[in-house]
């Protein structure tokens, strides 16, 4: 309920704050300055706990690299209320540089016209884009145009108790690939005792972007017009072949009784794991490892599962990316983009992905000792990179692009919530649909 | 009371304790436990360590921010009973045309809730440079309609004649208020106070609007700071400076007790 309040709140801010941007001049501000002469280059991220340390780390030794540039990082609340103080300050004095924002943003602020593409100074700079991971920079493609600079990028994986296979003589090197083998093995790893089950077999977060990956992984799309890569997306279709694949597997699986409903909180489906209350579920990339450091057992990562293996195109992105905001003087945009070129070369990735999970957006930063090394001690980092390699580029695993998509991933909660109360697959997923497609219907009037 | 009586009542009380009680004190367990203590779903630690307290000084600047906390909540406090009491003061014993239409269109802004005033507020605050200041995080809350009419409703107890004599001794109005009025009304002062000072050391998302550095951040920030998203959250770490964090509301909690039950009460039987 809280959550939904906070988005709805952040709705109302992001139109109050489009209203009152435009007794706000547009002309380009003064290049702020340190007291030692270095150009200010502010920094929003919503990076917290462990990951605000690994961040502060890296800019501190980019600020000391060189002497033109001051970076300051400043952390502002979660994705949505960063998102909503940009959209009040955008333009003013107090407007940060760069603007770190999550995958399901991107549409708005491609459409906010508060921001300037960072494709203008790849053009300005030659600077090659093809080191970049193709499957993550893509996400942040729009008609061949690099918009912003991909940063943190997560993919969901399946994870799994290597004991509990064990236990369920199951072969713990080879976790379940298809639906149907899923299936049999959650049969298998449902423990019972008395008429309580004390161990389920599988479970799914119920939140959005799972079901947006399991039906990705299938090549299905989300919205039309290719995602809404080739024109502004009119209609959802997710409710297609692809998405009545994962949306009948849950409920198959519900009725059964091998799957657990773990509601809405990642910490709560990963304490579900830990206290081995699940045998399976799928996480994201990101929390792995500190999911295999707490874990009393052996902890197992696959690829997502997929109807049937001829099936596998991949994953889609999640995470967030950073954008260079509109309004600022020449040299501070020069200056950040010179901080994200560095932020971008395979030591800083390598350090990054080491300590945050996070993928690389320079893949050569996985030839690293330092990742070579985590890798030996994680091998489960591996094969999530392996899954986003292994991707095949189509708008699908690309990625949807709306505007609306916070709210379409309400939505789709509200129905993967209603299976458990017996709502028949088809019917959810149409309802879903329908009021995704109201969301956009309203958002394109605009 | 018999015996076995005092005893239900006794129990029922304590059991009643416990449950209300329960979020601090499980709170109060998880910050001496590790992550995967945690996440095991464990009731008790299994060791205490402080580990965690010192990760949360260490991971953001803690000390800073209960600093800055404290000293904004204590602004706040101040204005808002300065303001709130010469406002009620005037609503009370000073007539003027449109007194009392005037002042329930003064109460009336209470049913306008505060998210919708915020971004216009914050542009305002952003006009007059109160950005990054403390002075941004304390003046928009120093004019409390709830505060006005608490201390109205306290004010308007003390006998008008009372007024009416020291304006025939030649008392100066101010000398009244302060002599007078101020005293006899100290239990909604403190009633008063205690509120602003909590509500204002609660503030999130105000203060994280109006600031952008570390140097004047406060306390609730900093515990989001610690909250991370998509990766596995400390808790035992977030649970150790919440239960910092929580320190000094308890306290004043435990102090003026009695008195904020006489004054919400007050306010409400009149």
């Amino acid at each position: 309920m809280k959550k939904i309040l906070a988005i709805v709140t952040a709705c109302l801010l992001v139109i109050l704050g489009a209203c009152s941007n435009s007794t706000g001049s547009s002309e380009a501000q003064e290049t702020k300055k340190t007291a030692s002469g270095k150009t200010e280059v502010v920094f929003w991220h919503a990076m917290s706990g462990d990951l605000e340390k690994s961040l502060n780390k890296i800019v501190d030794e980019y600020n000391k690299s060189q002497d033109k540039v001051e970076v300051k990082p400043v952390f502002q609340g979660t994705y949505e209320e960063a998102q909503t103080k940009f959209n009040t300050v955008a333009g003013t004095k107090d407007a940060p540089a760069i603007m770190q924002t999550f995958e399901v943003g991107t549409k708005f602020m491609i459409d906010s016209g508060k921001i300037q593409p960072v494709q203008k100074f790849i053009d300005q700079d030659h600077y090659d884009t093809s080191q970049w991971e193709k499957n993550i920079s893509s996400y942040y493609q729009v008609d061949g145009k690099q918009y912003s600079m991909p940063f943190n990028s997560s993919t969901p994986v399946l994870v799994y108790n290597k004991d509990a296979f064990k236990k369920a003589g199951l072969d713990p090197e080879n976790p379940p690939k298809t639906y149907d083998e899923l299936k049999a093995a959650a049969k298998k790893l449902t423990e019972k005792q008395g008429n309580k089950t004390s161990q389920y077999g599988f479970s799914i977060l119920n939140y959005g972007w799972f079901f947006e990956e399991l039906v990705a992984s299938q090549g299905g799309l989300y919205v039309d017009h290719e995602n809404g890569r080739k024109g502004d997306a009119e209609k959802a279709v997710f409710n297609g072949k692809e998405g009545q694949n994962a949306f009948n597997l849950i409920n198959d699986m519900y009725k059964e009784g091998t799957f657990y409903n773990v509601g809405q909180n990642w910490d709560d489906m990963r304490a579900a794991f830990q206290s081995k209350k699940i045998a399976m579920f799928l996480d994201s990339s990101a929390g792995i490892k500190t999911l295999v450091d707490n874990a009393p057992f052996d902890v197992g990562v696959s690829y997502i599962p997929v109807p049937k293996e001829e099936d596998r195109q991949g994953v889609a992105i999640g995470g967030a990316s950073l954008w260079m905001s509109k309004g600022i003087s020449d040299e501070t945009s020069k200056a950040a983009w010179d901080f994200m070129k560095y932020l971008a070369t395979p030591e800083v990735q390598a350090k990054w992905h080491v300590e945050s999970g996070y993928f690389a957006v320079n893949p050569k930063a996985y030839e690293q000792d330092i990742v070579k090394k985590e890798w030996e001690k994680y091998p489960q980092l591996k094969v999530t990179v392996d899954q986003l390699r292994e991707t095949k580029p189509t708008p699908a695993t690309q990625g949807a692009l709306i505007s609306v998509f916070p709210e379409s991933r309400q939505k789709v909660v509200t129905g993967m919530e209603s299976l458990y109360q017996g709502v028949k697959p088809k019917k959810a997923l149409v309802q879903a649909a329908k009021e995704t497609n109201r969301a956009l219907e309203v958002a394109n009037q605009k | 009371m018999s015996i076995t009586r005092k005893w239900t009542t006794y129990l029922l009380l304590i059991a009643a304790t416990l449950v209300l009680m329960f979020p601090i004190l499980y709170a109060f367990s998880i910050s001496f436990m590790s992550g995967a203590e945690v996440l095991e779903g464990k009731i008790w630690p299994s060791s205490f360590s402080f580990e965690n307290y010192r990760d949360a000084f260490e991971k953001v600047p803690l000390l800073h921010y209960l600093i800055n906390s404290f000293a904004v909540s204590i602004f706040v406090m101040a204005g808002q009973l300065l303001v709130s009491s010469l406002a009620a003061f005037a609503f009370v014993f000073i007539k003027f045309k449109g007194r009392d239409a005037i002042f329930f269109l003064f109460i009336s802004t209470m049913m306008i809730p505060w998210e919708a005033t915020m971004v216009p507020n914050f542009l305002t605050a952003q006009k007059l440079g109160w950005i990054n200041n403390y002075l941004g995080l304390t003046i928009p809350f120093f004019a409390l309609a709830f505060g006005t009419f608490l201390l109205r409703q306290q004010f308007k107890t003390i006998p008008n004649e009372l007024y009416e004599a020291s304006q025939v001794a030649g008392i100066s109005r101010f000398r009244f208020f302060w002599n007078v009025v101020l005293p006899v009304s100290k239990t909604s002062l403190v009633t008063l106070g205690v509120y602003s000072f909590l509500t204002t050391w609660n503030m999130y998302l105000w203060p994280l609007l109006v600031t952008n550095t570390e140097d004047v951040r406060t306390v609730q920030i900093g515990l989001k700071q610690m909250q991370t998203q998509e990766i596995s959250t400390d808790w035992g770490v977030v649970m150790a400076a919440v239960v910092v964090v929580i320190l000094p509301t308890l306290l004043l909690l435990f102090l003026g007790q009695k008195r904020l039950q006489k004054g919400l009460t007050q306010g409400a039987i009149k």
